[in-house]
Order: structure tokens, then C-alpha cells, then sequence
């Protein structure tokens, strides 16, 4: 059998599984010991699987993971995002559509303090979404907002997904943090743009708050203000020792941990409840990740060891002929299509063996497509009909939303998006820009 | 079917007490990564904070996996299975755990292997090293140390990860036997 066919046998037999329902790790973990007992025999097919979790251990970055899902739990469930919300609320209010642009601008908060585009979700369905509702906010536009913010998580430093890219890409975590910063703020600012625009064009949209809302005392609305310094204070904290290299990337996501951590306590929201279930979930997800990791390593080291991705490539450039970004191109669609059924690890683990090496051979930097793939998922995922974000969406979201609402808001979202994505591909040095200043090349 | 309530009772409270110890290690980890920040500000930067942080993650997700086998917290690709009767979803996965299970023994295969090593055996035969190691008939040799300045032996951190995948076959088997027993029609 040729390389390409176990390769393709191999991608074809973990997708049958994938579709069981089989937890995502034991899945992909079965298919590549068993590939490598078959390859390899008995020796070198028994030590490949344990072989990651020495690779896993090594790999110091990986530390950041739980750090990250922490202080992601510690926002959403000691209600420090609340405050956050009152005060664009309040600073907010009085503009047309100044809600659902000061939404955007909590989900840019939220995603600082965080690694995961979950929690920004969760927060924007349950505490920006029914108060939007309430204040008469058309409720397509406002879940559009919720969703397109919420993908900002892992754009915006710290991102667990980036991460992972950049454990199996082998590419340095802190380039990769540094290139997403002005892509995510782009795209939050296009976002912006977009409702500003809408809502002046149609300001029953985005209706300005009544008179009586938006009379607070002037101590009031400067106690909020100061409430929004707290995450940019934990952001601030946690990168400016690490961007000044006085501690490595680990060290600074304890800080942040540890930070977040204080900063509930501090408020007195760190309930005995709250400790039990961010200390719970962080394990839970914790390990979710590190299993998958594990198996996906595993993988993709068998991947490696049949050399399927210089057969792919071969394939491509030499036998179809396609030019370097024709390629790049088709592997963004191929994206869309597989948003639509996975789940951003999943699709990490089972898209980055193959891909990633294909651009780097193909000549393209690295870095940069890490913050192309990033977009590209985020757009995937809410691509309907099938979309994981999409079902999130209507899991978190208030009845009076449907399914069909869901769909139809995030349309104009995704143009932003791909716009977003357009220019980031034409001009690689929006993205590059940042880590080849501060790193200098 | 008493016996597999009582398998299932005795390694769910077991993974569950073990995992509930875990869910603590992450504040271990801050503990050992902000010691690292203030042993910077001394004479000397510490050496052993970057592996003890390491060894703690390594501990946190092998020791606490099987909590969160248990707790569910393991995703899976829910397109299709979301929407399956209860019956149905315990059949599938009664069959699928097995690859599940194929996994997780090759993987201790290895694990045993390779602690096998840490202890100074080279040879293929590691079950039998440790039934020596037991009985006296075996001694440890050149013990493997991390090639690192703080140099660590690895043997522990290899028995902890022996441990905690055992643990992980078992909570594994437990899921199997919740699965058995719900197509039986019984409650869980």
C-alpha cells in the first residue's frame, strides 16, 4: 500500500470514529497506536503513544493552558464580567446602537483575560444578550454581536489555540500572542464599524437609552470606569514583565492566574461555590485538552513518520499544479467545510499535522498563518447550516432567539470577518508587524 | 450485576477522591511558577522551578483525567450522537470504548516500558524486570536522571504516569459497565 493510501485510510477511519461519539481522544489515540503496531511492529509501535507524554511534558508552554482556563472560569463565574457590562452600559447608552458597540468592546476585555472563545460566549448570551433584549435591540443584530465578539477569545493574547499551533507548528507561543493583537483589534474596531453604520442607518436597531436610564451620579459612572481598569490592570500585569522579558510566558500566565484569582477574592465574589466550580472545570477541561493532545501527537507522529505530507505536497504542486496560494486558498475552504462538523480542537488536532508542515514547505511564514488559521476557524464555526458556535449560540441563548435568528444575524458578521481575513492574507504585516517590532528581526 | 455496581462504586469514589485532590494542583503550580518569578530578584534564580512545574502539570492532567473521564468532561463529536436515544448512545459507546480501551493499554505498554528503563532495565522483557524488582531477584541499575542542571531522577514521575493511566483503564471499564448496565434498562 502506498503512503498516501495509509495516510488516507488513517484520516478516513478516524472520522467513522469521530462520528460514534467517541470521546475525540480515544478516538484519534486508537487510530494512530493501532497504524503504528502495524507499520512498525511490536517495538517502535508500543513506544510511540507514551513517547508524547514525555514530548507533552517538555513542551514548558503548555503550562499556560490551565493557567488560562482558570482565570477564564474565575471571570465567568465570580460575575467580575457584571461590573464590566455596567459600565459600558452606562458610558455607552447614550449613542445609538452604543450597546451592542459597547458589547463588542466587553467581549475585547473579556478575550484579554482569557484563552477560550467559550467564555466570552457564555458571558455575552447571559449577561449582555437579555439586557440588549430588553432595551428593544433588534435581537438579529444583537446575537450576531455576541458571536462575532466572542470570537475575538483567541485572537486576542492569551489564546489557548494559539498554543496548540504553536506546540505542533513549532513555532515560538509569544510571536504568535504578539501577531494576534492588531488582527483582533482590527476586526473589533471593523465590527464596530459595521453597527455604527447600521444603527445610524436604521437607529430602531439599536435605540438610544431613555432619558431616566442614563442619569447616574457622576460618582457612579466613574466607580464603573474604574471597574473596566480591572482587566486591563490583570492584562497589563500579566504581559508587561513578560514582553520585557523579566519573566518567561509560564510565569507570566501564573501572575494573570494569580491576579484574576486576587481580584475576585478582592471584590468578595469568591464564594465558596465559585472556588468549587472553577477548580472543577479547569480540571475537566485541563485534561481534556492534554488527552487530545496526547493522541493527536501521536498522530501525527506516525503523520511524520510515513512522510505523507511530502507525498501530499507532491501531489499538489507538482501533479495538479497549483500555485503556492492557489493551495493556500483551497485550505481555507477546506476549513469552512470541516467547521462545520468539528470543534475547534478537534479540528486543530486533526487539520495541524497535515497543514501546517504543507505551508511552511510551500514557503509561507508561519506565524502569519497562525493568525490566518485562527480567523478562518472562527469564521468556520459559525458558517451555517452547521456551525459549533452556532449550536452554543442557541444552547446559551434566551428562548425567544431561534435557531433561524441565529443564522440569519451572523451573516453580515461573517463578510466583517472574511474582510478582516482578506486583508490580513494581502497585507501579512498587520499581523507580523507587532512581534517583528517588539522581537526585532 | 452486583459486581459490576460494586466495581463501579469502588473505582468512581477512588478516581473521584483522587481527582477532587488534583483539582487543587493548580494552585501547586502557582505556588512553584511565582516562586520562580521571586527567586529572580535574589542572587540566584532557582533551577528546579521549571521542571517541578512541569512534573506538577503531568501530575494534575494523568491523576485528575480519570475525574474528568467520570465527570464527562471529555468532548465528543456530538453532530449525530446528540440527537440518539439514551439506549442507543449506551450501545455505541459500549462498542467504541473498546478503542478507547486498545489505546489506553498501549499506551501503558509503553509507560511500563519506559519507567522499566528509568529503573536501569534495557532489556524487552520490563513485566518481568518489576516481578524481580518484587521478589528480589532483580536489582535497579543506573538510575536515568534528566538531562537538565537540576538532573531529577525520572523514575517517579514515570510510576506516577504508569499510575495514573491505570487509573484511566479502570475509570474506562467503569464507563463500560455504566454503558452495559443502561442497555439492560437499569438506572444509573
Amino acid at each position: 500500500m502506498s503512503y498516501e493510501m495509509i495516510a488516507l485510510l488513517m484520516f478516513a477511519s478516524m472520522m467513522v470514529l469521530l462520528f460514534s461519539g467517541q470521546r475525540v481522544f480515544g478516538a484519534i489515540g486508537f487510530v494512530a497506536v493501532v497504524a503504528a503496531l502495524l507499520l512498525w511492529g511490536e517495538r517502535g509501535g508500543f513506544d510511540i503513544a507514551f513517547a508524547q507524554t514525555i514530548k507533552v511534558m517538555r513542551w514548558y508552554p503548555l503550562l499556560t493552558v490551565p493557567m488560562f482556563v482558570f482565570m477564564g472560569y474565575i471571570m465567568s463565574e465570580s460575575g467580575i464580567a457584571n461590573d464590566l457590562y455596567r459600565m459600558f452600559h452606562v458610558w455607552m447608552g447614550g449613542i445609538s446602537g452604543g450597546l451592542a458597540i459597547g458589547t463588542i468592546g466587553l467581549m475585547v476585555l473579556i478575550s484579554a483575560m482569557n484563552g477560550l472563545s467559550v467564555a466570552g460566549m457564555a458571558i455575552g448570551a447571559t449577561i449582555a444578550l437579555p439586557e440588549l433584549l430588553r432595551r428593544g435591540y433588534d435581537k438579529r443584530m444583537v446575537t450576531g454581536v455576541v458571536q462575532a465578539g466572542s470570537s475575538l477569545g483567541i485572537l486576542v493574547p492569551p489564546s489557548v489555540v494559539l498554543v496548540l499551533y504553536a506546540m505542533i507548528a513549532r513555532q515560538p507561543v509569544g510571536q504568535l500572542w504578539l501577531a494576534g493583537v492588531v488582527p483582533g483589534l482590527m476586526m473589533a474596531a471593523m465590527f464596530v464599524i459595521y453597527i455604527a453604520l447600521r444603527c445610524k442607518l436604521n437607529p430602531t436597531l439599536g435605540p438610544v437609552l431613555p432619558e431616566q436610564e442614563r442619569k447616574i451620579p457622576k460618582a457612579e459612572k466613574y466607580r464603573l470606569l474604574w471597574s473596566g481598569l480591572l482587566p486591563l490592570l490583570i492584562f497589563f500585569s500579566m504581559m508587561v514583565p513578560f514582553v520585557k522579558g523579566w519573566t518567561s510566558l509560564v510565569e507570566s500566565s501564573a501572575i494573570g492566574a494569580i491576579a484574576a484569582f486576587s481580584a475576585a477574592v478582592f471584590k468578595g465574589r469568591m464564594t465558596w461555590k465559585v472556588f468549587d466550580t472553577s477548580l472543577k472545570n479547569t480540571l475537566g477541561i485541563t485534561c481534556m485538552f492534554m488527552w487530545i493532545i496526547l493522541a493527536a501527537l501521536a498522530f501525527g507522529a506516525v503523520f511524520d513518520g510515513l512522510g505523507a505530507v511530502k507525498a501530499i505536497e507532491s501531489l499538489f504542486t507538482e501533479k495538479l499544479g497549483l500555485s503556492p496560494w492557489m493551495i493556500l486558498i483551497l485550505m481555507q475552504l477546506s476549513f469552512i467545510a470541516m467547521g462545520t462538523f468539528l470543534d475547534d480542537t478537534a479540528m486543530l488536532v486533526i487539520v495541524a499535522p497535515l497543514y501546517i508542515p504543507l505551508v511552511g514547505s510551500l514557503g509561507f511564514d508561519l506565524i502569519w498563518y497562525g493568525v490566518l488559521y485562527t480567523i478562518t476557524t472562527q469564521v468556520a464555526y459559525m458558517t451555517p447550516p452547521f456551525g459549533y458556535n452556532l449550536f452554543l449560540m442557541r444552547a446559551m441563548s434566551p428562548p425567544e432567539i431561534s435557531l433561524s435568528d441565529i443564522y440569519r444575524s451572523i451573516i453580515p458578521f461573517v463578510l466583517v470577518m472574511i474582510l478582516a481575513l482578506t486583508l490580513v492574507m494581502v497585507f501579512p504585516q498587520i499581523a507580523l508587524w507587532l512581534p517583528e517590532t517588539v522581537y526585532g528581526k | 450485576m452486583k459486581l459490576m455496581r460494586g466495581y463501579i462504586a469502588a473505582v468512581d469514589t477512588f478516581n473521584g477522591g483522587v481527582g477532587r485532590v488534583m483539582t487543587y494542583g493548580i494552585f501547586a503550580m502557582m505556588g512553584i511558577l511565582l516562586w520562580s518569578i521571586i527567586s529572580k530578584f535574589g542572587d540566584q534564580p532557582s533551577l528546579w522551578t521549571l521542571e517541578a512545574a512541569q512534573f506538577a502539570m503531568v501530575a494534575y492532567f494523568i491523576l485528575g483525567g480519570p475525574y474528568a473521564l467520570q465527570m464527562g468532561s471529555h468532548v465528543r463529536m456530538d453532530l449525530f450522537y446528540d440527537d440518539w436515544s439514551l439506549r442507543r448512545k449506551a450501545v455505541t459507546d459500549a462498542i467504541t470504548v473498546l478503542c478507547l480501551l486498545v489505546y489506553l493499554i498501549v499506551l501503558l505498554w509503553g509507560a511500563i516500558g519506559s519507567t522499566a528503563y528509568s529503573l536501569g532495565y534495557f532489556g524487552s522483557d520490563a513485566i518481568g524486570f518489576f516481578i524481580g524488582l518484587i521478589s528480589g531477584a532483580e536489582e535497579p541499575g543506573t538510575l536515568e536522571r534528566s538531562r537538565t542542571i537540576w538532573r531529577p531522577y525520572m523514575w517517579p514521575i514515570k510510576v506516577l504516569l504508569c499510575v495514573g493511566i491505570v487509573m484511566m483503564l479502570m475509570q474506562a471499564i467503569s464507563e463500560l459497565f455504566k454503558d452495559l448496565l443502561r442497555i439492560r434498562g437499569e438506572v444509573i
